[in-house]
């Protein structure tokens, strides 16, 4: 993560691909591609109470944990396929992070990438509470 | 004379705004909230602007015009539900009313065992207060099903539920469905056995003239940002020997006769109930609002937007993998149409909408009793009103149809 920026570099080309869409209809198609694709994807078998985000319109499920190497590893999912493309690309900004640089991540990419209403207090309760709980589980498992 | 839908959507500066990409807004959320005309933004900046005072309290000018417009509006709004001033208690809405109901009149009233009926079709704010009741005083409450073919009531099983029952609380219209109970035939029954019944109009109140006397209920809780009027205010119609059986719920300032540090006496009445600085502004918005609606056949307006509404749904139920929750083409029901896509989860069809312009609400709409009978999470609802048009349900229809393509 440099200067202004707190998303890592990696991320780079996935918010640039957003911001070429030509208008937001087509970065709504392109965060349902990127719930197809999401990579590290949350069966719903393993949907329970314990690692709901709360506080959503939609169902939304996330278990942080530390993977071999010691690095941070996110598993999500959700029924939104907006929501879960949103989780797309945090678990590939976040996936193998270091624990102290997930924790202190913001959550302004999803602002580069355009997807204004995924900010906004009243819908963003998806997308931002599962940010949150990223962010304080990174905080956890340091 | 049939309704000039331009000159009634002239008065609702709201409804010519664009939205920040440039769309034209088209809003169909009006079960959630309705808009409101110039003349009740008006008034209540009038108030601000040239009479703002607390009333009840002082004897300077400002406070006698205060006053005045806090007790006018609500003779205008009590005449306008059918009834006088004394029958009438400010509350903050809907919710507030059935609280009071619940604080003021079945603390009081009701003991353990005693029967409280409700239906699966409540708002949770018919729902929590009389679950709270049962953990206070112990009180059984019964739901009444719904039938999930026909979306009304089981009125078979709601004459067995009513078997000893003490109060009845039903919801006039429903605000999923948008399905209208036989309020009617429900007070009636629900008298024969010598229940109270409480009628929550929030969503009624909008749509026809609700007469309180005639209608016989002894509660009916209407709230007021969903006719025109501003939010934060409602009110709770009570019949006098009802009222008579109510002890206070919040307590302080206003609805006092005398304190001394050994105790209070209360002030009687609708003023026992009306407890701090009153919701001046909102009251007289509130009177405007009623003042602007009393000026329509409330039978029309039901009619333009029945036949909005079931002419959408018609269309809809074209559209592959959209199921309708409710019966919009029945002559009675409200226009609130409830849907869902096979496919499309309800809160991403609801933001893919809105990039078109349309105001759609998404979720379980404070019913999860209904949302379970019903076996779903939550539904999409575009719910209309006096100022919506054919063309815009066109366009809606048609926006609709082309998201589906596109996303499912």
């Amino acid at each position: 993560m440099t200067g202004s920026r707190k998303w890592p570099e990696h991320l780079d080309p996935v918010v640039e691909e957003f911001r070429a869409c030509f208008d937001a209809m087509e970065r709504y198609e392109l965060l349902f591609d990127y719930a197809k694709m999401h990579p590290s994807a949350l069966p719903q078998e393993e949907w329970n109470d314990n690692n709901q985000v709360h506080g959503c319109q939609s169902r939304a499920h996330v278990i942080c944990s530390v993977d071999e190497s010691g690095r941070f590893l996110l598993r999500g999912g959700a029924d939104a396929q907006i929501v879960q493309g949103l989780m797309a690309v945090t678990a590939i900004a976040v996936n193998g992070m270091d624990l102290a640089d997930v924790a202190e991540m913001e959550p302004d990419y999803a602002e580069a990438m355009g997807i204004r209403s995924s900010l906004t207090p009243s819908r963003a309760n998806g997308f931002l509470n599962m940010f949150k709980r990223v962010r304080e589980e990174a905080a956890l498992l340091q | 004379m049939a309704l000039d839908i331009e000159a009634i959507r002239a008065d609702f500066p709201i409804l010519g705004r664009t939205l920040p990409n440039g769309k034209k807004l088209v809003y169909f959320d009006n079960a959630a909230t309705s808009q409101k005309p110039q003349c009740v933004i008006d008034a209540m900046s009038r108030y601000y602007e040239e009479y703002n005072s607390n009333a009840h309290r002082a004897n300077h000018t400002l406070a006698d015009e205060a006053t005045t417009a806090l007790e006018s509006a609500r003779e205008k709004i009590s005449s306008y539900f059918g009834t006088s001033p004394d029958q009438m208690i400010y509350t903050s809405g809907a919710t507030e009313a059935i609280n009071l109901v619940a604080y003021g009149w079945a603390r009081e009233n009701l003991d353990e065992g005693d029967v409280v009926v409700l239906t699966e079709m409540e708002h949770h704010a018919d729902i929590v207060p009389w679950q709270q009741m049962s953990i206070d005083k112990g009180v059984e409450v019964r739901y009444v099903p719904i039938d999930t073919e026909s979306f009304t009531l089981d009125m078979d099983a709601f004459e067995v539920a009513l078997d000893g029952a003490s109060l009845v609380c039903v919801v006039h219209t429903s605000n999923v469905l948008g399905v209208r109970n036989p309020v009617e035939k429900i007070v009636k029954m629900s008298h024969s056995v010598g229940a109270r019944v409480l009628i929550d109009c929030a969503q009624g109140a909008p749509h026809e003239r609700i007469d309180f006397d005639s209608l016989g209920a002894d509660f009916v809780a209407i709230s007021a940002h969903k006719m025109a009027g501003p939010t934060g205010i409602g009110c709770i119609l009570v019949k006098r020997d009802a009222m008579a059986e109510m002890g206070p719920f919040m307590t302080g300032g206003s609805m006092i006769k005398r304190v001394t540090t050994e105790g209070s006496t209360f002030q009687e009445g609708h003023a026992m109930f009306e407890t701090g600085t009153p919701r001046i502004a909102e009251a007289i918005g509130w009177g405007a609002a009623v003042e602007w609606l009393d000026q329509f056949d409330m039978r029309e307006v039901h009619d333009h937007i029945n036949d909005v509404a079931s002419w959408t749904a018609a269309q809809m139920m074209d559209i592959p993998g959209i199921k309708i929750y409710g019966d919009p083409d029945r002559d009675d029901s409200s226009g609130a149409v409830s849907f869902l896509h096979e496919s499309i989860q309800s809160q991403d069809l609801a933001l893919l909408l809105d990039e078109g312009g349309f105001a759609v609400r998404t979720g379980h709409h404070c019913a999860q009793p209904l949302m379970d009978a019903l076996g779903v999470p939550s539904t999409n609802r575009a719910s209309f009103w006096i100022y919506n048009t054919m063309g815009e349900a066109e366009s809606f229809v048609e926006y609709l149809s082309q998201v589906i393509e596109r996303f499912a």
